[in-house]
């Protein structure tokens, strides 16, 4: 896309030694990102839970965004691979759990330290990834959302029917040990410390795939979302790129599920409800589908509005259909792409590069 | 003879099976050869169609025939609201396959989160339409069960004929084959696909009446019969009805086999992983008719 757009102003397009397309600097704002703003945001997030201290104890809203955490990383996992590569994998919610179950029985049923055990998580989750992937990913459309429906569905039925180490009767591990945070500064303060370890998870994670999304490898996913036939004829092999992009993502989203059990002290079955991947589906629709800070956005709104309207509950699933029907109807490229050209026209006369990112 | 028991035994629910199998995997498959979309709202008009008796039975207290009409209807009505108001608003938009993925799944929650305002979320079960039943060895067969075969052996007729005789038949089985050529002949497509919607929706339904005097139901019971409907449709090859047939009863006789000599929790598993090694093998399916044939 880059590409036909420097050619088509008629600029020579530069190539390095490596053979990879120079990007425009536009193109690549990593290159020179906003330190300023970046600091800000950084340390207002060191900042963050202290404060939340003072208000209210910190433990309600903290917790809300650990989990933002949690979901935010998995939700960016499965983007990559539902909207930017175009994979219709529905096995991401499956590789959470093979991370939290990793580790959970590792710690708790074996007795190895959870600092070693949630190292296991991610690795579990990526063997687990390349098993679904090679027979999958040279597959498309519908065989994939078949196979990985089947993939979730028996990681579900073999977990719950396991044997009582795994299983823990068929609800999950319910006394994952935690990580010991409460030892540093007393228990008060142990959720500062997770806040914490779930930030930089979070900030790698994100920072990972912001490189990934903005590199060779990232156009090479979205040629071949837009058009296999031509990416594949201009030399891009579909298979070890969206083998790549499983594995890639297989590690963080294991990592969050490792994170996750120990931060709950469990590892719940109940994760595997059809619910929670709706729940997580709705997040990347919501936000925009194939996008970098959809995700994010979406695992936002819905992580603080499930909280706000948890008095509602019953009419919450429903409203998340109907906003899910709304944004296929209307935006499907969702709520991010919507408003960031909003604001470009609203107020597009104050910026002198009136490009929207690169999405 | 104990041999024979359980032989009749899994002859028995696995035809069953495939019979129900069947009906949902027209459905899917009339509408993935025709829209190129799967329908992950499926299995929801299957459930829908259960409610819809349940309900009408216990508010209007009308005979059990007629429930069951009603009720077919109904899901047909519900699969005629998320065609006009989810699908054909983005047939011609770009990004269509992912649009279609989310709309229809959408649909699903959408109609499943109101059965469950209304109804609740305990099980439920419908009366059968004939009571009774008679023993083979010590094979309980029922007649509702007889009568469950035996209308969806007898839709799956009027399917295969409908799409080989009838002139609406005819244009669905040209733009299966070819949107475009069936577009330049003045087919009038998006008509096609609400009959398409109607019909496939209707049917799920039918399976989900029938099936909901046998079995219990509850408002997400439909995911996991549309998850065995996918299964069918790819083992029978995409789009290929006569294919799709077959495939029905080899899974339902297949899952009861397994269920039966191996134990019944590995029914499921047994099946997915059978699935795998076959797309493995054989990508395009059991018929494998490819891209040209369809229907």
């Amino acid at each position: 896309m880059i590409e036909a757009d420097a050619s088509r102003q008629g600029q020579a397009l530069p190539r390095s030694a490596g053979d990879r397309p120079r990007l425009r600097p536009a193109a690549r704002p990593w290159a020179e990102p906003s330190r300023l703003g970046i600091g800000i945001v950084a340390v207002a997030m060191l900042i963050l839970p202290w404060a939340l201290m003072l208000v209210d104890g910190g433990n309600y809203v903290t917790h809300l965004i650990i989990t933002f955490f949690v979901w935010g990383i998995v939700a960016q996992c499965w983007n990559l691979i539902m909207g930017v590569s175009g994979v219709y994998s529905f096995g991401q919610l499956a590789l959470f759990q093979v991370g939290a179950f990793t580790t959970g029985v590792l710690s708790f049923s074996v007795g190895v330290s959870p600092w070693v055990s949630i190292w296991v998580a991610p690795i579990a989750a990526v063997a687990a990834a390349l098993i679904i992937g090679l027979p999958t990913l040279r597959l498309r459309g519908i065989y994939v959302v078949l196979l990985t429906l089947a993939f979730h569905e028996l990681l579900r039925n073999w977990i719950t029917t396991g044997p009582q180490w795994i299983s823990g009767g068929g609800y999950g591990l319910a006394r994952v040990p935690r990580l010991g945070f409460d030892r540093l500064l007393g228990p008060q303060y142990e959720r500062v410390f997770y806040y914490y370890t779930g930030l930089v998870l979070f900030g790698v994670a994100t920072y990972a795939i912001w490189r990934v999304l903005n590199s060779p490898i990232g156009l090479a996913f979205r040629a071949l979302r837009d058009s296999e036939d031509y990416a594949i004829s201009r030399g891009v092999d579909p298979f070890r790129f969206k083998l790549f992009l499983f594995a890639f993502s297989a590690f963080f989203t294991g990592l969050a599920g490792g994170f996750s059990a120990h931060y709950n002290g469990l590892a719940s079955t109940s994760l595997f409800d059809f619910g929670v991947m709706i729940n997580l589906l709705v997040m990347i629709v919501l936000g925009g589908w194939g996008t970098f800070a959809g995700p994010i956005f979406g695992t936002a709104i819905l992580t603080f509005l499930t909280e706000l309207l948890r008095a509602f509950d019953l009419y919450r699933i429903l409203a998340l259909g109907v906003a899910m029907a709304v944004i296929a109807v209307a935006a499907p490229e969702g709520l991010v792409p919507v408003l960031t050209r909003a604001f470009h026209s609203l107020f597009g006369v104050l910026f002198e590069a009136d490009e929207p990112p690169a999405t | 003879m104990e041999i024979l028991n359980r032989l009749v035994q899994a002859l028995y629910s696995g035809i069953l099976n495939g019979s129900v199998y069947g009906l949902m995997a027209i459905g899917l498959t009339l509408i993935w050869g025709s829209l190129r979309m799967l329908n992950l709202a499926h299995g929801a008009l299957y459930i829908a169609g259960a409610y819809i008796a349940y309900g009408v039975l216990g508010g209007l207290g009308l005979p059990v025939p007629v429930t069951f009409a009603l009720a077919v209807g109904g899901a047909a009505l519900v699969g005629l609201f998320i065609q006009l108001i989810l699908i054909n608003p983005i047939l011609e938009k770009p990004g269509r396959d992912s649009a279609a993925l989310i709309a229809t799944l959408a649909a699903s929650i959408i109609v499943q989160s109101t059965i469950l305002l209304i109804f609740g979320g305990q099980t439920k079960q419908l009366p059968p339409v004939v009571d009774g039943g008679f023993k083979v060895g010590t094979t309980l067969i029922s007649y509702q069960g007889l009568v469950v075969i035996g209308a969806a052996v007898v839709c799956l007729l009027l399917m295969t004929i409908f799409l080989r005789a009838s002139r609406l038949g005819l244009a669905i089985r040209a733009i299966s084959q070819n949107m475009d050529a069936a577009k330049l002949m003045g087919i009038p497509i998006v008509p096609a696909f609400v009959v398409v919607m109607v019909i496939s929706a209707a049917l799920a339904g039918l399976a989900g009446v029938l099936l909901g005097s046998i079995l219990f139901f509850t408002p997400s019971g439909g995911f996991t019969p549309m998850l065995m409907a996918m299964v069918v449709t790819i083992f029978g090859g995409l789009g290929s009805v006569g294919g799709t047939i077959w495939a029905a009863y080899i899974i339902g006789l297949m899952e009861s086999f397994l269920a039966v000599y191996v134990g019944p929790s590995w029914a499921l598993p047994g099946i997915f992983l059978f699935m795998i090694a076959m797309l493995v093998i054989r990508p395009n399916g059991l018929l494998g008719l490819g891209e040209v044939r369809r229907l």
